[in-house]
């Protein structure tokens, strides 16, 4: 499964509990409050533990948990893939 | 996972408590009745470079781990019973890891040396009188953007450290429309900024000796250089640091309940009544059990915590149940020692009515226990 495919699957599961729209690549997580100041410790849990990457202080930006897209961006660049991978 | 400590930890740890035994001796009655600051003890702690731990040694700290902090804070609060100064302590260095992970290199280089030697006091504020457990959501102080910087509007409560404080790292509104993950931003405030008012401390219960109160922000002008981390960084800049903050202060609470454990012990052993010692009655015995039960829990998922920060990994869920965990165990632990100690433990002379009336804070401060289940049911996907 693609890495945005695999945090898409967790936010509508685990964040939302199932009981949201169907999230796209560019849906606005943050200010769409898909995702809030909970949800995104729960998220963060979630991406070091199934990437196995590390995001830093300089990285914990809101703009880098925007979208999908954002986060898939950010997580495949730590892992040295590119966001298709 | 190990949580046998090294040997340069049992050291640090020994000498710690050595330190304070001998040389924290300022009338802690007295600071207690009339809430004042014991800034000669705060000196003495800056000494032993306590508040320096963590830091790295560029910046005047000791570089040690976030484990070692820990049991130093443990050992602080086993053998200082001063519990507003150890908190007032574990806030100074919670400042100094915001800065330390979210700082520019030149705000690292300005307050972090001044930070670790105790030369100036460290704030942060974020609860306001309007928003306690839901200080992000209801947060309303503001912070308009100009030309050169911001201006911050509003008030901040109950702010540990706040009276006394040189810098306070504030929380404010950046982008009130917006989310308030994206809408927060931090700012570290110095004491003599213009339209920055530092209110009287607030008589409480316990903790007496830590100085909370309000701070006040009226037409506040910050350049952009205060700003701490990127605007709109400040909701999870305080995400980051509960993580932090719920590893401290239980850590200092872990030793205080060490020590009302031993002193219970001491007592049961020593009080009679109806011809043998009084810990050889379950009643009396059964208590000081589940003291015992409470700190070797509470050690070890707070070890667990440290050391999950210590390896650079997110501990959300281990610093919530060993906030939680330890402070419910304090309280409880307390009132216990108070029944097995009877008319003697009302007595102020005995001090134990001091830490209960210390250990309601730690089940408030740093989010209350209802708001680490509501933190920790959240974690499990409930």
């Amino acid at each position: 499964m693609r890495t945005i495919d695999n945090i898409r699957q967790f936010i509508t599961s685990e964040i939302c509990g199932g009981h949201c729209e169907p999230i796209t690549d560019t849906d606005l997580l943050i200010d769409q409050g898909i995702i809030d100041s909970m949800g995104i410790i729960v998220l963060l849990g979630f991406l070091e533990e199934k990437f196995a990457v590390r995001i830093e202080g300089d990285e914990l930006l809101p703009e880098n948990f925007a979208t999908l897209a954002a986060i898939s961006t950010l997580v495949d660049k730590k892992n040295g893939m590119n966001a298709e991978g | 996972m190990e949580f046998v400590l090294s040997e340069e930890q049992i050291d640090l740890r020994d000498a710690v408590i050595r330190f304070a035994r001998q040389e924290i001796d300022h009338d802690l009655p007295s600071y207690d009745k009339e809430g004042s600051f014991p800034f000669e003890s705060w000196r003495k702690c800056a000494d032993m470079q306590i508040m320096a731990l963590p830091f790295a040694e560029e910046y005047g700290g000791c570089g040690s781990d976030f484990l070692t902090t820990v049991v130093v804070l443990q050992a602080l609060g086993y053998s200082c019973r001063d519990a507003g100064l150890v908190h007032a302590i574990a806030t100074q260095i919670l400042c100094g890891l915001q800065i330390h992970l979210f700082g520019t290199p030149e705000q690292k280089q300005r307050f972090l040396p001044a930070l670790c030697r105790g030369e100036k006091i460290f704030a942060q504020a974020i609860t306001e009188p309007g928003a306690g457990s839901d200080a992000i959501g209801a947060m309303r102080t503001r912070a308009e953007q100009t030309e050169d910087g911001y201006v911050l509007n509003g008030s901040k409560m109950f702010i540990s450290n706040g009276p006394i404080a040189d810098v306070v790292i504030v929380f404010a509104l950046t982008d009130p429309e917006s989310s308030r993950l994206s809408g927060i931003s931090c700012f570290m405030v110095e004491k003599e900024t213009a339209g920055f008012e530092r209110c009287r401390s607030i008589e409480k219960m316990g903790l007496c000796t830590l100085q909370n109160g309000e701070l006040v922000f009226d037409d506040c002008h910050v350049p952009k250089a205060t700003l701490l981390g990127r605007e709109g960084q400040g909701a999870i800049i305080f995400n980051e640091s509960m993580e932090w903050e719920r590893s401290l202060l239980p850590a200092a609470h872990l030793g205080t309940l060490e020590r009302v454990l031993e002193t219970s012990i001491a007592y049961a052993k020593k009080r009679s009544a109806f011809g043998q010692p009084i810990g050889k009655y379950q009643a009396v015995a059964n208590k000081i059990v589940d003291m015992k039960v409470a700190f070797e829990l509470g050690r070890l998922i707070l070890y667990k915590a440290a050391t999950l920060k210590t390896q650079g990994k997110r501990a959300a869920m281990e610093a919530s149940i060993a906030k939680l965990f330890i402070s419910e165990g304090l309280k409880q632990s307390c009132l216990d020692a108070v029944q097995v100690h009877g008319g003697y433990g009302f007595t102020k002379e005995y001090e134990i009515e001091r830490d209960l009336r210390d250990s309601v804070a730690a089940t408030i401060y740093s989010g209350t226990s209802e708001m680490q289940q509501a933190i920790i049911s959240r974690l499990m996907g409930l």
